[in-house]
């Protein structure tokens, strides 16, 4: 019980992470983990329709008509994917056309298979212009502009997919080699070529007249290697750090922005792993205490079912059968309120009309010339009315009677000396010889 | 760089609204829940 209460908890602590990350459009993030929800309770209304409706936001309306169908399968009332279900149906056209879309993405993920790229982006532009929110439509697209370096069109399909889901793994990556090669780059290179082109004239320099002129053709060579040493110097020491300096303030809110969503991550992860080993100690828990209630030899179940056994021998008035199995049972462990009146009776029926049915038994086995078993029977007759004398005088003869001497003046024996004024005595000492 | 191959394994076809009845019945509804009463149903047998 513990650990189906322990699931449903779990589960809606997925759920309640999972709608924190549709609400912050972190879609991808949401559907991982709204599927470790339904992993723990697949009852989890909520988080089945919050995944449906993830994915018709990502443009995955046959995956969101199937969590909207099961949902409401799961849970027949006060459902809201019903009402996602008819919003879906009374629109016109749409579940055409989104039909149309997926089949239009399957073809093009086809032809890009096949090489026919350049067919696979034709008929994907005109798709994601119908759906611009067909998340992996976009990715393809931009993909397929990536691989014909025209990333300024693949830069417009990855902004798309990032509006949607905010921090798609996929389109982010796709973003920073874009990045790497479009405009941010031409913007660098703009940047050192104008450090050397724009010089202010200061008031001692001098202006030389256009006649006048480095003669020496040694000189020029110096000079020019002088101007290109001085040149990377000048980058060095004052252009490179100005433009990394840039690049990180302009990255750093970022980085930090990162690094926090990273550490949130983190403590989430903590804390789940926390909950897992949790979960994993309770089903462990369970296990071992099933273990023990279906052992073979004392467990709780096997004892039930001797009395169970036991009641079904009374039924069919066989009292053989009921005492022989009231002895293999052990109710010191049925005691958990359930049947201890029916188990007390029986104890107490066995303790009044058990034992003589053994003793009767035990005397059918010596007719039969079987000490052996009588002397069984007879014994287990004691364990139930230990202060039998009659039977104990039988036991003492059976032994006499299949030459095991020692052992019938044990009871004999005891006849003589803890139950003197009985009627056995006399002959027990008879059988014993003193 | 992106190796194009490779990133085109990463995308999978999308299900198709005629395909949808299909998914729904080959879907694994197992929960936790299910995991643990299987367990304790063999462990009785």
């Amino acid at each position: 019980m513990d650990t189906a209460m322990r699931n449903h908890r779990l589960s809606n602590v997925y759920y309640n992470m999972g709608l924190a990350k549709a609400q912050e459009r972190d879609l991808t993030g949401a559907v991982e983990v709204l599927k470790m929800s339904l992993r723990f309770n697949k009852y989890q209304t909520d988080a089945r329709n919050l995944l449906g409706l993830i994915y018709h936001e990502i443009g995955e309306v046959g995956a969101a008509l199937a969590q909207w169908i099961i949902s409401l399968n799961l849970q027949e009332k006060n459902n809201l994917a019903e009402e996602y279900l008819q919003i879906l149906q009374n629109e016109s056209g749409y579940l055409d056309m989104a039909d149309q879309a997926a089949k239009k993405y399957n073809q093009s993920l086809s032809y890009a298979h096949g090489e026919n790229a350049d067919l696979a982006i034709l008929l994907l532009m005109r798709m994601v212009e119908e759906m611009p929110n067909y998340l992996k439509a976009q990715q393809l697209l931009a993909l397929l502009y990536i691989q014909n370096e025209d990333y300024t069109k693949a830069g417009r399909c990855l902004y798309q997919a990032l509006k949607i889901d905010h921090y798609n793994p996929l389109a982010q990556r796709y973003m920073t080699v874009v990045k790497q090669n479009t405009g941010r780059a031409e913007v660098e290179r703009r940047k050192l070529k104008n450090a050397f082109s724009h010089r202010q004239m200061q008031d001692d320099d001098i202006i030389l007249p256009p006649t006048y002129k480095e003669n020496t053709g040694w000189q020029s060579i110096l000079n020019i290697l002088a101007g290109l040493i001085l040149g990377v110097v000048v980058v060095f020491f004052l252009v490179t750090p100005t433009v990394r300096d840039s690049v990180v303030s302009k990255y750093e809110g970022e980085i930090r922005q990162n690094l926090e969503l990273v550490n949130q991550k983190s403590l989430q992860i903590d804390q789940l792993e926390r909950q897992m080993e949790e979960a994993s100690a309770a089903q462990e828990e369970a296990e071992n205490s099933l273990a023990d209630m279906v052992s073979s030899s004392g467990g709780v179940i096997s004892q039930y079912q001797h009395l169970v056994q036991i009641l079904q021998a009374y039924r069919a008035e066989d009292m053989r059968t009921a005492v022989q199995l009231y002895l293999d049972t052990d109710f010191t462990v049925l005691n958990d309120g359930v049947l201890n009146d029916i188990a007390a009776w029986v104890q107490q029926d066995m303790a009044a009309n058990g034992f003589p049915v053994l003793e009767q038994m035990g005397d059918e086995a010596i007719a039969q010339s079987d000490a052996a078993q009588a002397i069984d029977y007879y014994q287990k007759s004691l364990t139930i009315n230990p202060n039998n004398i009659g039977v104990i005088y039988k036991i003492g003869l059976a032994y006499k009677g299949t030459g095991n001497t020692d052992e019938a003046n044990q009871y004999f024996g005891d006849i003589i000396m803890n139950h003197p004024e009985s009627e056995y005595a006399a002959q027990a000492k008879e059988q014993r010889g003193y | 760089m992106l190796n194009f191959e490779e990133e085109l394994k990463r995308f999978r076809p999308s299900l198709e609204i005629g395909n949808v009845e299909d998914a729904i019945s080959k879907e694994d509804l197992t929960d936790m829940t299910d995991l643990m009463t299987e367990l304790l149903k063999e462990k009785k047998s």
